[in-house]
């Protein structure tokens, strides 16, 4: 089963990716790191298949993590999850930055682990 | 279920590749000219007239077209005229995928039809504001957003109720505040009862019940809300050309005789209801 690591500063939305992840019965979630510093870590620690990180977060941002996760690791898949994956700009940038895709909030179990599926 | 563009909703659906749509969107940075290059080539400024605009008004966060009227170097109709070329020579994200051969002309037009269907919910409707108020368009957006969003994400049935100018933010149990800043500046606020609360918790966790839920927790579902909400808000401006940057949400307790509205800010109250004995209002704090 692949496993999956999720980075978002929100409890309330890793615990729904959480959810959605390990009901789907095909991923495993290793663990939730609550910004893009402590993701860099358990990435390391946990070694996941992949990692689906938020944005927006205090402390070490979301593209800032993505852009460290991608130099330490070229083959690293991650996939942003956001409210501001409408944003032309923002949505360009992650996917230059080396993320896999952008999944946008609100998001349905069903979009999510469709995008999970395709890495 | 959210505010897309095109591209995404492509590459989000498996439409199109990440590596074709990086490909078009390249192709659309060679030829959609800026505002100054488009400018410079129909020969109106040159190089030194955009940094001589740029240098005598470095104080003032205006665009180049505005900054070079100013400077009296442009007039209205070449302004017009350059505005009105740029937009006759825009390369669509859709037809850069067909030029990097990712899609037919066939497939473009089946997949604009399927993407407009799955955007319309969130085409927008009038909201009233009070006269006089900078940015209106998009404060009217941000509303209508929040009200669709509210059925959309939370489910709950509401009753809005015409908006007004406050002088104090009235308490209540709890506010979740997030600040916009861009080519707008203002504190998007959202606060609630103990008993909405809890309805914003069921719905973001996906859960019948939340009563075993900690204060944290149920806060946190409605700083997300409204993360969700102004990401949203923010998409939806980039459509017309307006940068909008969200910060991250914040936990307001606020005293009870409420928040005071600071110099040089317009406090709008929208009050929604949304059941017998309960609160929930949006309130936008905008400076200017």
């Amino acid at each position: 089963m692949k496993t999956v690591l999720v980075v978002d500063d929100s409890l309330a939305m890793a615990r729904l990716l959480e959810k959605i992840i390990n009901d789907s019965g095909e991923f495993t979630c290793v663990g939730i790191a609550r910004d893009g510093a402590e993701a860099i870590k358990m990435n390391h620690s946990e070694k996941p298949d992949i990692i689906c990180m938020d944005m927006n977060m205090p402390g070490m941002d979301g593209l800032t993590a993505l852009r460290s996760l991608v130099l330490l690791d070229k083959k690293v898949k991650v996939v942003m999850v956001t409210s501001l994956g409408g944003v032309g700009d923002k949505f360009k940038e992650a996917l230059k930055l080396g993320a896999r895709n952008v999944i946008s909030k609100p998001f349905e179990a069903d979009g999510v682990l469709r995008i999970l599926r395709e890495l | 279920m959210a505010v897309k563009f095109f591209g995404q909703f492509l590459v989000e659906k498996g439409m199109v590749s990440r590596e074709d749509l990086l490909a078009a969107l390249d192709l659309q940075e060679q030829k959609n000219l800026k505002f100054g290059e488009m400018a410079m080539k129909m020969g109106y400024v040159t190089l030194a007239d955009i940094q001589h605009a740029h240098r005598s008004q470095f104080s003032q966060d205006m665009k180049l077209g505005d900054l070079l009227l100013a400077a009296g170097l442009l007039s209205a109709d070449q302004l017009q005229e350059i505005i009105t070329r740029q937009k006759e020579t825009h390369l669509y994200i859709g037809e850069a995928l067909v030029q990097v051969g990712s899609l037919t002309g066939e497939q473009l037009q089946r997949h604009l039809i399927e993407f407009n269907l799955d955007q319309a919910p969130y085409v927008s409707e009038r909201v009233e504001l009070p006269a006089g108020i900078a940015n209106g368009k998009t404060w009217e957006m941000t509303v209508d957003l929040t009200y669709k969003m509210i059925t959309r994400v939370l489910g709950l049935p509401f009753r809005t109720e015409k908006c007004r100018i406050v002088g104090t933010i009235g308490t209540n149990f709890m506010m979740a505040a997030l600040d916009l800043s861009g080519d707008v500046e203002a504190r998007y606020i959202l606060s609630v009862s103990a008993g909405v609360q809890k309805m914003v918790a069921r719905a973001i966790l996906r859960e019948e019940s939340v009563e075993h839920e900690s204060a944290e927790i149920l806060e946190d579902t409605v700083m997300e809300f409204i993360n969700v909400v102004c990401g949203n808000v923010a998409a939806k401006a980039s459509q017309t050309g307006e940068v909008i940057d969200i910060n991250p949400p914040v936990t307001i307790r606020p005293e009870v005789e409420g928040l005071p509205v600071p110099a040089g800010h317009t406090a709008l109250c929208f009050p929604i209801h949304v059941g017998e004995g309960e609160k929930m209002e949006l309130l936008l704090l905008i400076r200017g």
